[in-house]
């Protein structure tokens, strides 16, 4: 029981950070179907500047392994600036521009990660090699039964992420800047009527999506598999997309639906272990949080009120 | 007086400018862009982007290479180009349909996998005489892929879902469940894969003494052109075609004009599925004879940028799956003579991507230019 807990929080917390992300995006009026893409090329540069850094001088663990969810969140944006470039300036449609990017990221990664390995660190290899992630028991309050595993092993960045995400909540229903934001995905011109740039609210709407993914991508990578490879992509994204779109664009109900998936999935994957079947059968397990998504896409998607402007290519002449 | 920036912008604009068929110059426009972006990235490397791209074309069998082993020619390679290009035409096709209707259909690679291994399952296992057992397969194929596509098409125009996730969802269970019966029921202990299929069944005809040669012919390449024709005929010719473009264009302003929505976008998904079937068992039981469990063919992704390419012209498409399944069959001669990483080829396509993508802004851009040149022009000179 614990063991599913304590998984189930590791995976749903990364996931929780990218459909932020997502809500920033869609909240600004832009579809955004890139986290995918956004979330390994973040989790790309948090191992990159892992590998560098060890090679150049040897940090102490603990430090580099916060530098690179810096790196991350700073790589995510940075790729997402490409995005937002495509989609902004060259006005090009929403959704086919967020599947390229992801295909571009899926290809970049796997070219540059090969390629760097085979020039500067001298092996041929198509990962980089990240350290263990601190985990921490929260002394007392663990003690608890059930409610203690909560607090039982739980990684560092899942405190991190707990704390970004509520200043990204604060930011964006406290703030002017964060209803300026939501207002551009209702009603552009009415922003624009009230001297704002719709633009350049998007694009920063863009940057901080890009971030978060970066961030989330980079804790999937330390808490799957502790390495950075094309493993990275396979779905998560899609899956935070889905969170938000059931969670109905609101951070709080996106919370609800990310903690299903999380339990979701590591239970399905208790009862592969308990009921000692095949491994071959973790392939139905895996399909669990797929399933699920569909099945609550169907009864939400009609209820649900997506931002009106979202998916619109901002005309300011229009009425 | 004529300054450089003047220059630049006169070259663009009688490029990519309007006129007669803008949209297929500025494809060419694109490609150019990618090359070049390709031939950046192959300097940055050390290596010499000639070399390069003409060892492209020697790979896929448009240039004559060095040498070859015995049996094989120019002759084997091209063939070769044509059997893997098939599942590319209809895939790309199978894109373009929808989105001609505005729809965008990211499950081609899903539907690949299901209609591929239905018919594996089916028909790639038993004795029927060749030519039923192929016409069965290619049936199945059409089957599976419209069912699915009927699915999609039905969930968005009755639940309002997303077809773009609902299709990303598919592609995932239909990838596992697929995995799960293949390694459970058909997996070959040696290669891991399900049991390659019996040569009955098979769309290509393995091994054929030809001129001496060894060669592989794909039997359902004619096919493939006709369906091109059919979809062109389709779309510029019928009313449903007509509709089906008036959807994608406005979808309130068809409802306006009476036509139905909603049974529009089923029926265009059911095409779209029905294509990316054909592009499912001529790939898995055509181009390849087995299928690798837990992989989604790029193929079904890569044909997005085909269509693309191909502005949604089924003829475009054609020419368009040519080009792209050049740059994929050439890679391996390009890798092994220069060097390179494999992954470079892919890079180059989703690069050519981004650039096709934003083609609507270079299409903005030349009509810009030429307005303002007309304008200045006539002061200049």
């Amino acid at each position: 029981m614990n063991n599913i807990i304590i998984e189930s929080m590791a995976f749903t917390l990364p996931l929780f950070i990218i459909a932020i992300g997502g809500i920033f995006c869609e909240g600004s009026g832009v579809i955004n179907l890139a986290l995918e893409g956004l979330l390994g090329m973040g989790a790309f540069f948090g191992g990159l500047a892992v590998a560098i850094l060890t090679s150049t001088f040897v940090d102490s663990q603990s430090a580099l392994v916060y530098i690179s969810l810096f790196a991350a969140m700073a790589g995510g944006a940075f790729f997402a600036m490409l995005f937002a470039l495509i989609v902004l300036k060259f006005q090009a449609n929403q959704v086919i521009s967020g599947v390229v990017i992801n295909m571009l990221a899926v290809s970049l990664t796997a070219f540059l990660t090969n390629q760097l390995n085979v020039s500067f660190f001298g092996q041929s290899s198509n990962k980089f090699v990240l350290f263990i992630f601190p985990r921490v028991t929260v002394p007392f309050i663990s003690k608890v039964p059930i409610l203690g595993a909560f607090f039982t092993d739980v990684y560092v960045f899942e405190f991190i992420i707990i704390a970004v995400a509520l200043f990204m909540a604060y930011i964006l229903y406290k703030t002017p800047f964060g209803m300026r934001l939501r207002a551009c995905g209702d009603n552009p011109q009415a922003v624009a009527a009230a001297g704002q740039n719709v633009t350049h609210i998007r694009f920063i709407a863009i940057l901080i999506s890009g971030a978060m993914a970066g961030l989330g991508g980079i804790c999937f990578a330390y808490s799957i598999s502790t390495n950075f490879s094309p493993s990275i992509f396979v779905g998560y994204g899609f899956l935070a997309i889905a969170a938000y779109i059931f969670g109905n664009w609101k951070i709080s109900n996106t919370f609800l639906a990310c903690l299903i998936f999380g339990f979701a999935r590591s239970i399905g994957y208790f009862f592969v272990q308990q009921l000692s079947l095949p491994s071959s059968y973790s392939d139905l397990v895996l399909t669990f949080p797929y399933v699920l998504t569909l099945l609550l896409l169907l009864f939400f998607s009609k209820t649900n009120k997506a931002p009106q402007a979202l998916g619109e290519i901002y005309d300011k002449g229009k009425r | 007086m004529l300054n450089k920036k003047n220059i630049y912008k006169r070259s663009f604009a009688s490029f990519c400018g309007p006129g007669k068929h803008q949209l297929l110059r500025i494809s060419f426009f694109c490609l150019f862009l990618s090359l070049v972006t390709g031939a950046i990235l192959l300097l940055l490397l050390g290596k010499n982007p000639f070399v390069a791209y003409t060892s492209l074309l020697q790979g896929s069998g448009i240039l004559p290479k060095l040498r070859y082993p015995g049996r094989k020619s120019q002759l084997t390679d091209f063939f070769n180009l044509l059997n893997y290009t098939v599942p590319m035409i209809f895939a790309s096709l199978s894109v373009a349909v929808a989105l001609k209707c505005g729809l965008f259909n990211i499950c081609v690679s899903g539907i690949m996998v299901l209609s591929g291994f239905m018919a594996t399952v089916l028909v790639g296992y038993s004795d029927i005489t060749s030519i039923v057992a192929k016409i069965l397969v290619l049936l199945i194929g059409v089957g599976v892929g419209a069912l699915v596509g009927a699915l999609i098409g039905w969930l968005k125009y009755r639940f309002n879902m997303n077809e773009v996730v609902v299709a990303i969802m598919l592609n995932y269970i239909i990838s596992y469940v697929v995995s799960f019966f293949i390694n459970t029921q058909l997996a070959d202990p040696v290669t891991r894969q399900s049991v390659e299929i019996n040569q009955n069944a098979r769309l290509t005809l393995v091994d054929v003494e030809m001129f001496g040669l060894r060669i592989n012919i794909t039997t359902v390449f004619v096919l493939a052109l006709i369906v091109v024709f059919l979809i062109k005929f389709l779309l510029d010719k019928t009313r449903f075609g007509f509709e089906l473009k008036a959807v994608g264009v406005n979808k309130n302003a068809s409802r306006y004009c009476g036509i139905k929505v909603g049974k529009t976008l089923v029926k265009t998904m059911i095409i779209s599925g029905a294509l990316a079937g054909l592009a499912g068992v001529t790939y898995y039981l055509g181009s390849y004879a087995s299928i690798q469990p837990r992989v989604v063919p790029q193929l079904g992704f890569d044909a997005i940028a085909v269509a693309l390419l191909g502005n949604m012209n089924p003829i475009g498409c054609l020419f368009a799956s040519g080009l792209i399944m050049i740059f994929e069959s050439g890679t391996a001669y390009l890798s092994s003579r220069l060097g390179v990483l494999r992954e470079i080829a892919a890079l180059i396509i989703s690069i050519l991507l981004l650039f096709s993508a934003s083609s609507g802004y270079f299409k903005i851009l030349g009509n810009k230019f030429k307005l303002e040149l007309g304008e200045n022009g006539g002061r200049n000179e």
